[in-house]
C-alpha cells in the first residue's frame, strides 16, 4: 500500500528533561529525525506534573526549540507517561466454543480477547495499553491468529497496562493547553522499546530498564511479547539528593560529582583516595572520599535494580537470552553496567553517550532521548498496524476519550 | 551411641507450661494456639462471659465472678473484672500450682482483660511462676476510656509480670495488607502473639546444642518496668538464614530492628533442622551485629530440631526500659499538642534525657498544677453544681494542705463525695480537665509512695471514674511530694498501684494527641531524616522503606 511520507512526533515530559522529537516516516517506513527540542523540565517531580505552569512553560520552550529545528509546524504529538501509578499486569481470557462450533470464528476470538482485557483495576484507574501476548488453543501455545482451527477453547494472553486517570488527564491537559493535540498516549518504556530492542531481541527476551531522573521504567520482553512493564519512582535525582544528604553537598555540587566522579561499579580499587571539583579559579572546590560517593550511589542503583528485579515474574530472568538493556540518562553512570551484571547475571548493553550531546545538535542515539524517539516508531508501528486509519468520528472521540484504543 | 539424660533443671518439663487466654481477645489468641497446637503446653481459658468460654477450643475453663455476673461479660468495666477475678482467685490458684512458665494473654481496655490479668499475674508469680503477658492496646477508635483502662492494666502488668509484651491493635495495618480482610487483620496479630509463645516454648522446652534456659530469658528480660522487644522468624532454601533475620526484624514490636539498637541484653535463639550448618549461624549473628550495639550481652542459643526439617527459626527477645522508649515518643508529642499543654509536655521530655528519675517531679509539677486550673476555669459556668465544689477545693487545699495534711485529706474525700451526684450528667466538659488531673495523679503517687503497697486490701470497692476524677485531682493538687505515707487513710490510691518512676507516667495526658501512642514502635524515621529535595512529599514507601531516603542511611541501621 503507497503511502504518503508522513510527520510524527514524540513528546516525553520527563523529570529532568522534557523532550520532543520530530520525526519523518518514509513511505519505505525508515524514519528520519528533523528535530528535537529538549530543556530542562521544571514542575515535574518522579512522572507526575506537581507545578502546573512551570511544567507549561518548559513545554511551550521545547516546543520552539523542536520547531525551529525541525521547521516543521508541530499540531499533535505522541505522548509518553509515567509514574509510580502505572501498572502492567497479565490477564488470560478463555473462550470455550460452543458445541456445535469445531472450528474457531473470528468473533470467538474477540470474545476471548474481551475477556482478557477486562482486568479489574482500581475504580480511578484508566486502562492505557492492552497488548496481545499470545493465543491459546486448547491450551497450547499459538502465537499467530488461531482463527479457522479446530479446537475446543481459545485462550487470549493479553498485558494490560493501566494508571490512576486523573494524572495521566494531567499531562494531557498540559500538552492541549499550549496548544498541542494528542494522538496517542504511551506508557513510557513501551515506547522506548520500540527503539531500543529489535525484534530478534525481544523473541530471545530482552529486559528494558529506562532510568530517568524522577522514575526507573521496565518492560521486559520474552518470546516476542510483552511480559511485564511498569514504574519504580526512583531515579538520577534519587542519586543526587542521596549524595547531597550523605554529604552535605548543595545539589549542583552533588549532581556535578555524581556525573563526573561517581562509580556505580562495586569495584574497591575505584574507591581510593578523594573525589575533587575544581571551581573556575582552578581550587579544589569540594571533596569527598570516593569510598562514600560510590557507596552512596551504588546502594541507591542497586537497590532500584533489585525492586525491578523482584517485580519480574519468577523465573523471567533466566529465560532473558538477549540481555538487558539500560537507557534514561542515569544509565550513563560510570560502572553502571557492571553493577547491573551483577544484580541480574544477564548480558548487559548500554549506549555510549555521544560526544556532541551537550551541542545544538544532540545524537539522536542518546539514550536520553531514546523515550521520545522511540514514540515516533510507536506511531509509525500503529499506523501500519491500523490498517485504517481512524476516520473524522473517530478522531472526534479520540479528542474526548483519550484512554485506550 | 550412647545417649544421656540433660539435667532435669535445666529444662522445663512441657507439663510446667500454661497458657492462660483471658476475656474475649485472650479466647481468640488461645483459639488460633490451639489451631497452632503447640505441643505440651496447656490451655486455660478464663472469662466471665460463658458464652465465648463454653465456646473456646481450651481444655480448661474457669468461669470468672460466677456469683458476681452470673455468665454475663463485665460489660467493660475492668472493676467488675477484678472482683469477677477475686471470686474465682481459689480455683486459679489451684490451675497454676506448680507451673513453670506461665503466658497470660489478654487484650486489654475491656473489663475482663484489664481488670483481672494484672491478678492473675500476680496469682501466678505468687505460686513461683515466670509470667510472660502478651497483651493487646484497643484500638484507638475505641476512645479514651477504653484507652486508660488498658494504660491502668498494663501499668501494673508492667510491674508485675517477668516480662510483658504489647502489641497494639492500632498498628495491626502494618501486618497485612489494606485491602485485606478484618478477621486476616486480627487473624495476623493472633497469629503473632501465637509465635511468640511458640517460640519462648521452644526455647526453654527443648535442650539445645548451645543451650539457653529460663536464667537467660530472665538476664535478657531483667530490667524491671521494662517492654520486652520481640521477633521471630521463619525462612528455609538457599539463603535462609538472613531472611529468617529479616522477617524476625520485620516483627512490629521491633521496629525494623531500629530498637535493638539500644538493648542491653539480646538474647538470640537459633533453631533449625540437621542441616544447620554452623556458616550459617555466623552469617545471621554477624548480620545480627549491624542491629545491636557493640556493648550489647549477646546470649546465643542454638538448638538442632529434626521437626523442623529445611527451616530455620530465629527467636530475638530484649528488653527496653521503658522510659527509653517513650522519650523519643513525648518529643514528637509535644510538636502536636495543643499550645496549653506545651510546657509541661515540653519540660519532661527535654530533662529526662539527662535525668529521667530526680528532675521531673519537681519541675512538671509546677506548670500542670497551674494548667488544670485553667483547665477548670470554664467549667464553672458550664457545669456549677459540680465544679463549684471542685473548686472550693481546690481553694481549701492548697491553703490547709500544708499545715495538717491528714485531716485534710479526709475532708477532701467527703466534700467530693457529696458532690457525686451532680457530677453525674456534665461528663463532656470534665473530659477536657481529665488528662491532666490524671498525670497529676501519677506524679503524686509516684513521688510519695516510695515502696509499692501490693495486696494489703485489693477487694476495696472502688468508685466510679467519673466520679473519682475530682477527687484524685486535688489530692494530687493538694498533696506535696515531701508528705507521709496517705495511703493508709486514702481509699482511692490503686492498692496495686506500681513504685512508678514518674517518668514514663508523665506522657499519659497527652494521650488522647497520638493514636499510637503506648507502642514504642513510632514512625519516627519520617519526621527525622531530611529528605533533601523531596522534603514534604508522600512518603515513596516501598516494602516498608522510604525510598526517598538514601539507601546508603537506611542501610547502615
Amino acid at each position: 500500500m503507497a503511502r504518503r511520507t508522513k510527520i510524527h512526533v514524540g513528546l516525553e515530559i520527563g523529570t529532568s528533561k522534557t523532550c520532543i522529537v520530530v520525526g519523518e516516516v518514509k513511505p519505505d517506513s525508515a524514519v528520519k529525525i528533523l528535530g528535537i527540542g529538549v530543556t530542562k523540565s521544571a514542575g515535574v517531580r518522579k512522572g507526575g506534573i506537581s507545578d502546573f505552569p512551570q511544567a507549561r512553560a518548559c513545554l511551550k520552550d521545547a516546543l520552539a526549540k523542536a520547531e525551529d529545528a525541525s521547521d516543521v509546524e508541530i499540531g499533535s504529538v505522541y505522548l509518553s507517561v509515567t509514574g509510580s501509578h502505572m501498572q502492567g499486569v497479565n490477564n488470560r481470557g478463555t473462550f470455550r466454543l460452543p458445541d456445535n462450533q469445531p472450528n474457531i470464528l473470528p468473533e470467538h476470538l474477540e470474545e476471548a480477547c474481551n475477556i482478557a482485557r477486562d482486568v479489574h483495576y482500581p475504580q480511578d484507574h484508566v486502562c492505557l495499553h492492552t497488548i496481545i501476548r499470545k493465543y491459546l488453543v486448547d491450551g497450547l501455545e499459538q502465537s499467530a491468529s488461531p482463527v479457522g482451527l479446530f479446537a475446543k477453547t481459545v485462550e487470549a494472553d493479553f498485558h494490560v497496562v493501566h494508571g490512576i486517570g486523573n494524572r495521566i488527564q494531567n499531562s494531557i491537559k498540559l500538552v492541549r493547553e499550549c496548544p498541542l493535540e494528542v494522538d496517542d498516549i504511551v506508557f513510557a518504556p513501551i515506547a522506548t522499546a520500540q527503539m531500543a530492542l529489535d525484534r530478534e531481541q525481544r523473541l530471545r527476551g530482552a529486559l528494558l530498564i529506562d532510568i530517568g531522573g524522577g522514575t526507573t521504567d521496565y518492560v521486559l520482553y520474552l518470546e516476542g511479547a510483552i511480559a511485564a512493564s511498569g514504574c519504580i519512582p526512583v531515579g538520577g535525582d534519587h542519586v543526587t539528593n542521596d549524595i547531597h544528604l550523605v554529604t552535605g553537598l548543595p545539589f549542583s555540587k552533588a549532581e556535578k560529582l555524581k556525573i563526573l566522579e561517581g562509580n556505580a561499579s562495586s569495584d574497591p580499587s575505584l574507591s581510593v583516595g578523594f573525589a575533587k571539583l575544581t571551581d573556575e579559579s582552578g581550587f579544589a572546590d569540594v571533596e569527598v572520599k570516593r569510598a562514600i560517593l560510590n557507596e552512596v550511589i551504588r546502594q541507591r542503583l542497586e537497590e532500584t535494580l533489585k525492586l525491578v528485579h523482584e517485580r519480574l515474574p519468577k523465573g523471567a530472568v533466566e529465560k532473558i537470552g538477549a540481555g538487558v538493556f539500560l537507557t534514561g540518562g542515569t544509565s550513563l553512570m560510570n560502572g553502571f553496567s557492571e553493577l547491573a551484571f551483577d544484580v541480574f547475571g544477564r548480558d548487559i548493553y548500554r549506549p555510549e553517550a555521544s560526544e556532541n550531546s551537550d551541542s545544538d545538535h544532540p545524537s539522536y542515539r542518546d539514550p536520553r532521548y531514546a523515550t521520545a524517539i522511540g514514540l515516533i516508531r510507536y506511531a509509525q508501528i500503529l499506523e501500519t498496524e491500523n490498517i485504517k486509519p481512524p476516520g473524522c468520528l473517530g478522531k472526534l472521540f479520540r479528542l474526548f476519550w483519550p484512554f485506550g484504543r | 551411641m550412647i545417649s544421656y539424660q540433660r539435667d532435669s533443671r535445666e529444662t522445663i518439663p512441657a507439663s510446667a507450661v500454661k497458657i492462660i487466654g483471658l476475656g474475649g481477645a485472650g479466647a481468640n489468641m488461645l483459639e488460633r494456639i490451639a489451631l497452632d497446637s503447640i505441643e505440651g503446653a496447656e490451655l486455660l481459658a478464663l472469662n466471665t462471659d460463658i458464652r465465648t468460654l463454653a465456646s473456646c477450643l481450651a481444655k480448661d475453663k474457669i468461669q470468672l465472678g460466677v456469683n458476681l455476673t452470673k455468665g454475663l461479660g463485665t460489660g467493660g468495666d475492668p472493676e467488675l473484672g477484678q472482683q469477677a477475678m477475686l471470686e474465682a482467685e481459689n480455683a486459679v490458684r489451684a490451675a497454676l500450682v506448680g507451673q513453670r512458665i506461665v503466658f497470660v494473654c489478654a487484650g486489654l481496655g475491656g473489663g475482663t482483660g484489664s481488670g483481672a490479668a494484672p491478678i492473675i499475674a500476680r496469682i501466678a508469680r505468687e505460686e513461683g511462676a515466670f509470667v510472660v503477658v502478651f497483651a493487646t492496646m484497643p484500638f484507638f477508635f475505641e476512645g479514651r476510656r477504653r484507652r486508660e483502662q488498658a494504660e491502668t492494666s498494663l501499668n501494673q502488668l508492667a510491674v508485675l509480670s517477668n516480662a510483658l509484651v504489647t502489641f497494639d491493635n492500632n498498628r495491626m495495618g502494618e501486618l497485612v495488607l489494606a485491602k485485606q480482610g478484618i478477621h486476616e487483620a486480627f487473624g495476623a496479630a493472633d497469629r503473632m502473639i501465637s509465635e511468640s509463645i511458640k517460640a519462648v516454648i521452644r526455647l526453654v522446652i527443648r535442650p539445645g546444642l548451645i543451650n539457653v534456659g529460663l536464667d537467660d530469658l530472665m538476664s535478657a528480660l531483667r530490667t524491671t518496668r521494662s517492654r520486652c522487644l520481640f521477633g521471630s522468624g521463619i525462612a528455609d532454601g538457599k539463603d535462609r538464614a538472613l531472611k529468617a533475620l529479616r522477617n524476625a526484624l520485620s516483627s512490629p514490636l521491633l521496629d525494623q530492628g531500629s530498637l535493638l539498637k539500644e538493648a542491653q541484653t539480646v538474647l538470640v535463639h537459633l533453631s533449625g533442622g540437621e542441616s544447620l550448618t554452623l556458616y550459617e549461624i555466623e552469617l545471621l549473628m554477624r548480620s545480627l551485629q549491624k542491629h545491636v550495639p557493640e556493648t550489647a550481652h549477646v546470649l546465643f542459643g542454638a538448638a538442632i530440631d529434626p521437626a523442623m526439617g529445611d527451616n530455620l527459626s530465629i527467636t530475638l527477645i530484649s528488653a527496653l526500659p521503658e522510659d527509653s522508649l517513650t522519650a523519643g515518643e513525648r518529643d514528637s508529642i509535644s510538636h502536636v499538642s495543643e499550645p496549653a499543654a506545651k510546657p509541661e509536655a515540653k519540660a519532661p521530655s527535654l530533662l529526662d534525657i539527662e535525668n529521667p528519675f530526680l528532675e521531673i517531679d519537681r519541675k512538671a509539677e509546677a506548670p500542670v498544677a497551674i494548667e488544670t486550673r485553667e483547665s477548670g476555669q470554664p467549667l464553672v459556668e458550664a457545669s456549677p453544681a459540680a465544679d463549684e465544689s471542685g473548686d472550693h477545693q481546690d481553694a481549701l487545699s492548697i491553703t490547709e494542705s500544708r499545715s495538717e495534711p491528714p485531716p485534710e485529706i479526709g475532708v477532701l474525700f467527703q466534700e467530693s463525695e457529696r458532690g457525686e451526684p451532680s457530677e453525674s450528667e456534665p461528663k463532656t466538659p470534665k473530659k477536657e480537665e481529665r488528662p491532666f488531673a490524671e498525670s497529676e495523679l501519677t506524679e503524686a503517687t509516684a513521688g510519695i509512695e516510695p515502696q509499692g503497697n501490693i495486696s494489703d486490701d485489693s477487694s476495696i470497692s472502688r468508685d466510679q471514674p467519673k466520679y473519682r476524677m475530682p477527687g484524685k485531682q486535688l489530692w494530687g493538687k493538694s498533696e506535696p511530694p515531701s508528705k507521709g505515707k496517705p495511703e493508709d487513710n486514702d481509699p482511692f490510691v490503686d492498692d496495686i498501684t506500681p513504685p512508678s518512676p514518674p517518668v514514663e507516667k508523665a506522657p499519659a495526658p497527652q494521650l488522647k494527641l497520638d493514636p499510637k501512642f503506648p507502642s514504642p514502635q513510632s514512625e519516627l524515621p519520617f519526621d527525622i531524616a531530611p529528605k533533601g529535595r523531596f522534603e514534604g512529599e508522600n512518603p515513596n514507601v516501598f516494602d516498608g522503606e522510604d525510598l526517598d531516603l538514601p539507601p546508603f542511611l537506611r542501610k547502615k541501621k
